[in-house]
Formats: structure tokens, sequence, C-alpha cells
């Protein structure tokens, strides 16, 4: 007979799961009657708020923040002296109008009268200033598109504000759309001394990561590390209210496709983050309510291919690389993307519409490696594919490569290698390998933008460019083009640019890459998937497609 | 047992600074300019070379190390290059979110380990131990984070009556803070709806990260009873007459808890460490998160920082054990005592 000495114990430890168990569900009952999980959506039907997810805690501090989620943060907290518009043009905003010297050395804003901070002073041409050379003095953030370019800023009177620069940069106008506004005085006040800055102690960092000094339509209500940043309406917003805009948005920090889905089937999530697999936002697209936003956000997936290395140093033996690849099969791993025309994505004012294009064609790559000076000595010479190991779509690029390749003899060795390590790799040219598939995106809305980043000799040893080109041509090319004022011309010069490009085929121009969003569309109106919608151009300068001012939110419409 | 403590924390130090070289070594000798990762490709070079300065990247690697660890000492780990503040302003407001979660976890599965494994000693090869076998391989087998989707997708797509996402829900005024655990701050001042809420947000996760432990645990308490209940001294306390109670819990149950308090111990470290994937599931903003992060940006001084920590609560933790065990069975003499 089997001993059970202690069956009184289970007795009394059986209980105590049961006091556990009951402690823990009846906490539900026991809460205020709003802190349900149903409640929450309730709370959310009577708060007319938008939530989206985003990767990372946004960066809010102006002179820091460059990344999606602080992009679209920093576009609804600040303003800025222009706006970037749908079609690509920019429209007035903080500054009425603008003048150029005739050196195109001088530019002069009138500021706009009476627009108030959130703490209610006046914005100035001092602020612009201050803001100007904040961003200059801490050299982070998009510091960069200013930095060469910037010689002096001043107010030359209390709405006007004169920016000289050290040569004439035609896009001026254009990278003024990442100068946010700052309040002086109440940045001022908020320095901490003994900061790296000399007089202005931290400049106000610290401070600027949980709170904001701006004058845009939101303000900063809280930023939770790790968790969101939740900024509500600014009331006395100079360019009014809709009655439908929304109150507050959230910016949630996560990408987790169980949380994400879980969060839009419970109307607890209005737009999700870009980062869904494509079997989440089908998943979600079956949510009642919920639509798919696609939308092509300037980003092109490139295969750069290391023209200072054997054998992609051979333009013969790149054009057949460019021959080999199967761009159909690969753009339908990216739904709603389309095969890229060229260095610069579609949706990109600048981009030349009538190059010539490499397409799939196995018999004009055999063609042209046999003109390759590795022809004959091609397993000698093995061709390096660098994938990102953190984003697996890319490894099925590498995968098409390598077996497009083998029909015409090339080896492709396919390396994985975690983000950390490419920047790394692509520091110096001989860790460089032959072919890194990466994803890039202009930092303002034009061709220059993507031109310099990509092809400039000054990006070399940057993540943006693993062709190493180094082609003082392409760079006279590339500067003449950026000094060039007349809109036409710098255009028409953009475009030569391209067509040496395509011609030199340092790269394989694999697709423009479409942004999926699933969002509720029942109660929420979003400018930019309606345009999408109906195959109209949305801005593709990042943050500003989510300027919740001009989103319309109607809480009565969402379904349970 | 004092002089045991003192001497173990002693030992500690030793340890601590011995983990603190090595993972400063390994942070600092992986591939990427961590200054350049912070700050873009296009930063200007000005830019880099301050921050370089400023984190003494600029310097040899001992030196590096001299001027870190000096600030430590201090209690100042340097500055997060992800979320520009002090890592130790990060680590006090994330720590406590993963302790909270983790002491909960550990609640858990002491309670139902200890449960489920006298239930299946008690009904050995019946139904009801065949159950908690197949229940315990499944527990064990399935990862953490694996569970978190699961009870994720049950209670918050498919029967949402529990909240999935932070600690505590956007409408409750969080309790001010005292020791950074909402439910304890929350109870010291006597805002219930927020302990409530805060008790639910905690839930999923906590099971989460308990269901592993609890099952592994369980099935050693099995097996340790099963050996104890048949040994001779069982059968003469049984024969002196003495209570059933009292030859359960000074007979049986005590020497069968020794090896499970050695694992519940390290269960209980490593699930702080291994919360990572269940706090981005959950999006609960706790270190292990913040540790994981910090190592993808390659951000130096929070990296060494999570590491140092969760040494540290591994050292405490094995101390706790340790005394815990020597506790159980008297013959344990610490440190040769």
């Amino acid at each position: 007979m089997k001993k059970r000495p202690f069956k009184r114990a289970t007795v009394l430890l059986l209980v105590s799961i049961l006091v556990v168990s009951l402690a823990l569900s009846g906490c539900g009952q026991n809460s205020s009657q709003n802190s349900s999980n149903q409640g929450q959506q309730n709370a959310a039907a009577n708060e007319k708020i938008i939530r989206v997810t985003v990767s990372g805690t946004p960066n809010i501090d102006p002179a820091v923040g460059q990344d999606y989620g602080s992009c679209t943060a920093l576009a609804n907290i600040y303003d800025t002296l222009v706006f970037p518009q749908n079609d690509g043009t920019l429209k007035p905003m903080l500054a009425e109008k603008w003048d150029v010297s005739s050196d195109n050395l001088t530019y002069t804003f009138y500021l706009r009268k009476g627009v108030k901070f959130h703490n209610g002073d006046e914005l100035t041409a001092d602020d612009v200033v201050f803001s100007m050379k904040r961003l200059l003095t801490i050299g982070e953030g998009f510091a960069y598109l200013f930095t060469d370019v910037v010689k002096d800023v001043t107010a030359a009177d209390t709405y006007t504000v004169k920016f000289t620069l050290n040569k004439p940069f035609a896009p001026f106008v254009e990278t003024l759309v990442r100068l946010y506004i700052l309040n002086k005085d109440q940045v001022t006040q908020n320095i901490k001394q003994n900061g790296q800055y000399g007089d202005m102690g931290d400049y106000g960092r610290e401070w600027l990561i949980t709170h904001d000094a701006g004058s845009g339509p939101y303000t900063v209500k809280e930023l939770q590390q790790q968790a969101y940043l939740y900024a509500v309406r600014f009331d006395d917003y100079w360019g009014g209210w809709d009655k439908d805009a929304p109150d507050a948005f959230k910016l949630i920090d996560s990408t987790e496709g169980a949380t994400v889905r879980t969060l839009m089937n419970n109307r607890e999530l209005e737009i999700t983050d870009q980062w869904q697999t494509t079997e989440n936002i089908n998943a979600m697209s079956k949510i009642p309510g919920v639509s798919i936003a696609t939308i092509f956000s300037g980003t092109i997936l490139n295969v750069m291919l290391n023209t200072k290395k054997a054998p992609t140093d051979d333009v013969n033996f790149r054009k057949a690389l460019a021959y080999a690849f199967d761009y159909d099969s690969i753009v339908k791993l990216f739904p709603g993307s389309v095969k890229a025309k060229g260095p610069v994505p579609h949706d990109v004012p600048g981009n030349a519409a009538d190059l010539m294009q490499y397409t799939y064609d196995i018999e004009k790559a055999k063609e042209y490696l046999q003109k390759s000076k590795y022809a004959d000595k091609l397993d000698q010479y093995p061709v390096e594919v660098l994938t990102n190991s953190d984003v697996p779509d890319l490894e099925k690029i590498a995968l098409s490569m390598q077996a497009n390749a083998e029909k015409i003899g090339i080896k492709v060795n396919i390396v994985k290698a975690p983000w950390i390590s490419i920047v790394d790799m692509m520091s110096k040219v001989d860790s460089t390998p032959n072919a890194c598939i990466i994803f890039v995106a202009p930092h303002y809305n034009e061709a220059g933008s993507i031109l310099e980043s990509r092809y400039h000799s000054k990006s070399t040893g940057t993540w943006e460019q693993g062709e190493w080109l180094q082609s003082k041509e392409i760079d006279n090319m590339i500067e003449d083009a950026l000094s060039t004022v007349d809109k036409n011309e710098r255009f028409e010069k953009y475009k030569k640019i391209q067509e040496v490009l395509v011609d030199l085929c340092p790269t394989i121009w694999v697709l423009d890459q479409a942004e999926r969003r699933a969002y509720q569309s029942d109660y929420m109106y979003w400018p930019g998937a309606e345009l999408a919608k109906q195959g109209k151009p949305v801005t593709s300068v990042m943050g500003y497609n989510f300027y919740f001012h001009d989103f319309k939110i109607y809480p009565e419409k969402m379904k349970k | 047992m004092l002089k045991y403590i003192i001497k173990r924390l002693f030992q500690g130090i030793f340890v601590v600074i011995g983990i603190s070289i090595l993972i400063f070594i390994i942070s600092r000798v992986v591939p990427g300019d961590p200054a350049r990762m912070a700050l873009g490709p296009r930063a200007p070079q000005f830019a880099v070379d301050e921050l370089r300065k400023e984190m003494n990247l600029d310097k040899p690697l001992p030196v590096q190390y001299y001027y870190w660890f000096k600030g430590v000492i201090k209690g100042d780990f340097g500055k997060s290059l992800n979320t520009k503040r002090p890592v130790i302003t990060d680590v006090k407001e994330f720590l406590p979110a993963t302790l909270e979660l983790a002491l909960l976890s550990g609640f858990l599965f002491i309670i139902f380990a200890t449960i489920i494994g006298l239930l299946s000693a008690q009904y050995r090869d019946t139904w009801v131990d065949g159950l908690t076998r197949i229940l315990s391989y499944v527990g064990i087998a399935i990862p953490s984070f694996v569970v978190a989707v699961l009870l994720l997708l049950i209670f918050g797509y498919l029967w949402p009556v529990i909240p999935t996402l932070g600690r505590l829900s956007s409408n409750i005024t969080p309790p001010p803070t005292i020791t950074g655990l909402i439910t304890v701050d929350s109870l010291i001042t006597g805002n219930f709806a927020a302990f409530f809420d805060a008790l639910k947000h905690l839930i999923l996760p906590a099971i989460a990260l308990a269901i592993g432990p609890l099952f592994q645990e369980a099935r050693i308490l099995r097996s340790a009873l099963i050996d104890n209940i048949n040994k001779e001294y069982i059968s003469v306390v049984t024969g002196y007459g003495l209570p059933k109670g009292v030859i359960m819990r000074k007979h049986l149950l005590k020497p069968s808890f020794i090896p499970v308090v050695s694992v519940m111990g390290l269960d209980f470290a490593s699930l702080m460490g291994n919360a990572f994937l269940v706090e981005s599931i959950f999006n609960w903003p706790g270190l292990s998160r913040y540790g994981i992060n910090a190592m993808l940006n390659k951000d130096l001084n929070a990296i060494s920082a999570v590491i140092i920590i969760y040494g540290v609560i591994f050292l405490i933790v094995n101390i706790i054990v340790d005394l815990i065990i020597a506790w159980l069975d008297p013959r344990i003499r610490l440190g040769g005592e």
C-alpha cells in the first residue's frame, strides 16, 4: 500500500492555489469600473487619439532625433519654416515667403507673425537662429544637411532671418524641413550647467529628452522610455483645428507581430509600423474595418557592387550580374513594391523616368560576361554577397542571385551578418564584400540627396555606399547639380548623372519599396493612405506622412 | 552565519570585477564604432570625435576601463547612446519593472511547482502523475516567448479580458515612485485601483516566464519526494507515531526541497536575463529589453551596466539559496563553520 502521509498538506496547498487564483482573477473584478481591458477600449472610444507603433522610443530633441519614430514625433511637435507637400513641392509654414540673393548665397525668410510656442511665447527670428546654431553645434540628428552648407545665420529683425551659405546649394530650402524651431528662452531656462557646450551648458539636451519647446500642433504630455510618447493637441495652434482632428497621438515602442496584431484587433492601435511581415499584414487585413495602406517612401533596395574589388571591379562583369538578376521574382517578395527604374526611386523628385533598364536576360548576361576580363577564370573569382541576418527576405534575394549567377557560371558565396557588423565591414574597401544588399532612402526629398549620399566620394566608408565609386567625374557632376539653382536645369543634370551611373552599373537597382501598414479605415481618415489609394503621390519626407493635424478621427464609428 | 555572508560578499566583489573586465573587453572588441553607430553615417566627423572623446574611446583600453570603473564606483555608469541619458537613470527606471515581473513569476513557480510536485509524488503512477508529466514536458520544452505569444493571442485577441501591454492602463494614475515596483508603491500610497491594474498587467508576462521553471522544479521535487519517502527514517518516524503533519513538514518536505531550492535560485536569476522576449511581446519596459536593445545598438555603457547588475543579482540570489539550503539541511556547515 502506498504511503500518503502528506494528504493534508496537499489539501492545504490546494487551498492556497485557489486563493492565489482567486486573488489574480479577482483583481479583474475589484479594479475600478474603467480599468478593465474593455475599459481601455471605451476610454479609447471617447478619446480622439491616434496610436501608431514605431521601432524604438522617439528621440524628441530636434538636434538628435532622425529615425522614423523621431521624425514622426518632431513633425507634429515642432514647426518648420517650410512644409513638404504630397506632390513633392514645398509650402510656406513659419516662413510666409523667402527670397534668394543674386549670388545664391543668402536666403532671407520672412516669418509669420503671432505664432505661439506651447508655453505662450511668440516665435521670432531669434528662435530660428538659436535652433540652427544649436543643431550645428551639437552636430547630431540632421545637422549633416547643414554643416558644410550654412556659413552663418542672423536675425535681421524680429521676423526676418537670413541664412548665408558657404557655396550655392540649390536644395537648401528643401533641407529646411529638418530645421525644427525651438523656443530659445525656454531651452535656455532649462540648460544644465557644466555641460560640454561651454556657456550653453548641455544646450538643454537632458531636458529635451522628455520635454518639448515647440510650436507644433501637439505638445508632449509624457515620454516613457521603451514604452511610448504621448502628445496632446495644442489648442492655440496658429494653424487652427478641424473639429474631427485627433486630440492626441501616441507612438508606441513595439513592433512585435503578435502584440501589434492584438492591439489592432482590440482597436487599441490605429496604424501599425512598416516592419510587420507580409503574413501579419495579410492577417490584419481580415479584421473588419482594417485596411492596408501601400505608400512609397522614397526607399530603394540596392545590390551595391564593390567597384574596387575583383571581379566586380569590371564593368562588364557587373552588367552580367545585372542581367542575370530576376527582378520580377524579387519584387513579388515585397508586395506593393515596383521594379526600380534607376538610381533614384520613382517617387523622388528629380528621378529620370526614361533610363535604360537592366532586365532579366540570361543571354545578355552571358554576352557581357564574355567581354569581362574574368570570363576565363570565373572559378578563381567567386562573388561574395552580404545580407543582413536580421532581415530574412534579403537572404532570399541572395539565394536568387546565387541560383541565377550559377546559370552563367558565376559562383556566389552568401555571407550573413548583423547590422553592426555590416556597418563595420563597409567602413573599409577591402572588407566590403563584392555585393551588399541594402535599403537606402533620401535625406531630403530630391534626387540630389540620394545621388550625393550614394555615389559621391564623401560617402564611401559608410553603409550608404558599398560601391566605393570614388569617381572625380561623378563627384563634380553631383556638386555641379546641387549648386544649380534653376530647378529644370538642376533636374536635367540629375538625369545626366543617372544616365552615367546606369552605364557604369555600380549597383543592381532592385525595387522601389512600398511601406505597407495596416490601419483602422472605418473610424480614421488618413490623408496619405487615401491619396495612395487613388494612385496619387504621397510625401516621401520621413515623418510628414503622419502629420496628425490633418488626420480625422471618428470614435463613434469604431466597431467593437 | 554573518561571517559567511561577509565572506561571500567579499568574494563577490572579485567576481563582479572579473565580470566587468570581461564584458568591458568583449563589448569593445566586437565590430562597429559605437559613436558612428549612434550618430549615423552622415554625422559630421567632429560630432563623432567629440562623442568618442566623451566616452574615452580615443584612449587605450586599460585607460578606458580605469575611467569607466572610477565612474561606476561613484554610481555613474556613463551615458546611454540609445536613450541619451545617464545609464543609471535608465537602470533606476527599468530594473524595478523587471524585478516586479521576476518576483511575481518566482512567487508563481514556487507555489505551483510545490503543488504539482506534491501531487505527482502523492499520486505517483496514476493519471495525475501522467498528466503532470506530459504537462511538464510541454512546459519545459516550450520557450517562454512562445508561451507569451500564445497567452497574448488567447487573452488579448480571442478573449480580451486581461490587459496585454505595458505596466499600467493609460486611464489609471500611477502611484508616486517609492520603490519603482508599481504594485508595492500603490499599496504604500493606498492607490488600490493602480494596484489591481498593475497586478492584472503582470499576470500574463509572469505566467509566461514561470511556466518553464515551474514544471522543471515540480519534476525535481517529485523525484526527491519519492526518493525520500522510501527511506528508512521515514518508516522509523512513522513507527514512532509522529503526527503526519510533522513527518510531512520536518522529515519529508524539508530535505526534498534541497535540490529544488538550488534550481529555483538559478531559475529566478536566469529568468531576469531571459525575460527580454517576453518583455518585448508585452511591451514591458524592463531591464532585459533595455539590455538587448543596448547590444543591438552597441550601447557600451548600457551593456556593461546591465550585465554587472545581473551579475550582482545572480550573486545575491546564490547567497540566499546557500543560506536556505543550510537551514533546510543542518548538516551543511556554511563556510566550514
